[in-house]
């Protein structure tokens, strides 16, 4: 298994915050643009995603969100325990996390913006 | 190597009051960094499920909606908004420390050992940075119940 240095996980980890705080914000000034009610019926959510631009900029914020937030569970979890196996079982248990939930979300950016609903 | 079990007090020692009247501010700040990330991560796999019942038609989708549109669901989203904004703030006072800002200077340690990098300027941005998520929670409320 391919080994990171925790200083460069760590910078990964502040990469991502950096770059899911903008994100975020664009994708909460979004739901200002009108009347947040109105924003969240559903023909404004699937026009939303039919915006290609948007799509992409939801599909990315998931990736740095989804990596930042199982980085910091791997980090948490490592600070309350350690040991070789315990290590390594919590790196994989949280890959697959972030592996999963980054495809469960894709699938639903994709989807959508296809007009597959 | 041996391990030492005995200084590991997990889930005990970061849940102890104790600790925060000991350490200070820091500790707390320490706490909320940990307990607003999961949460934020929690809300975040569940934001991931709820947005996928979109796939299932506007019936689920308004369905699904509706849990949010309640006087409980505003309220809890208005916690994520202020968990978000201090786990935002508190992030990038630690950033900035880590880059050796606001840390003070290094100078030989005498007693009482007070150490440089626990100082006021650390303090006033944590104490700033429960302000800011109190503000947002608050702004957060007055537009999910206009």
């Amino acid at each position: 298994m391919m080994v990171l240095r925790e200083s460069i996980i760590m910078k990964i980890h502040y990469g991502t915050a950096i770059g899911a705080l903008f994100l975020t914000v664009v994708h909460i000034l979004m739901r200002l643009t009108q009347d947040f009610h109105e924003s969240l019926q559903y023909e404004n959510v699937i026009a939303n995603y039919e915006n290609i631009g948007y799509a992409v900029l939801l599909e990315l914020l998931l990736i740095l969100i989804s990596v930042h937030g199982f980085n910091g569970l791997r980090v948490i979890l490592l600070e309350m325990n350690q040991g070789p196996t315990y290590e390594k079982a919590v790196t994989i248990g949280c890959l697959i996390g972030m592996a999963a939930l980054i495809a469960y979300g894709s699938r639903t950016i994709i989807m959508t913006s296809m007009g597959m609903v | 190597m041996e391990r030492e079990t005995g200084a590991r007090e997990g889930l005990k020692g970061w849940l102890n009051p104790g600790k925060i009247g000991k350490f200070g501010i820091e500790r707390l700040a320490w706490l909320l960094m940990r307990l607003t990330g999961l949460g934020l991560l929690a809300y975040f796999i569940g934001h991931i499920y709820e947005t996928s019942h979109i796939l299932d038609g506007k019936a689920v989708w308004d369905k699904s909606l509706e849990m949010t549109q309640t006087t409980e669901g505003h309220l809890f989203l208005a916690l994520v908004i202020g968990m978000c904004v201090f786990h935002t703030g508190n992030g990038i006072r630690l950033m900035i420390a880590q880059m050796g800002y606001g840390i003070g200077k290094t100078e030989r340690p005498d007693y009482p050992y007070k150490p440089q990098s626990i100082n006021m300027k650390g303090k006033a941005c944590i104490y700033a940075t429960l302000g800011m998520a109190a503000l947002a929670m608050w702004y957060g409320m007055a537009v999910m119940f206009a």
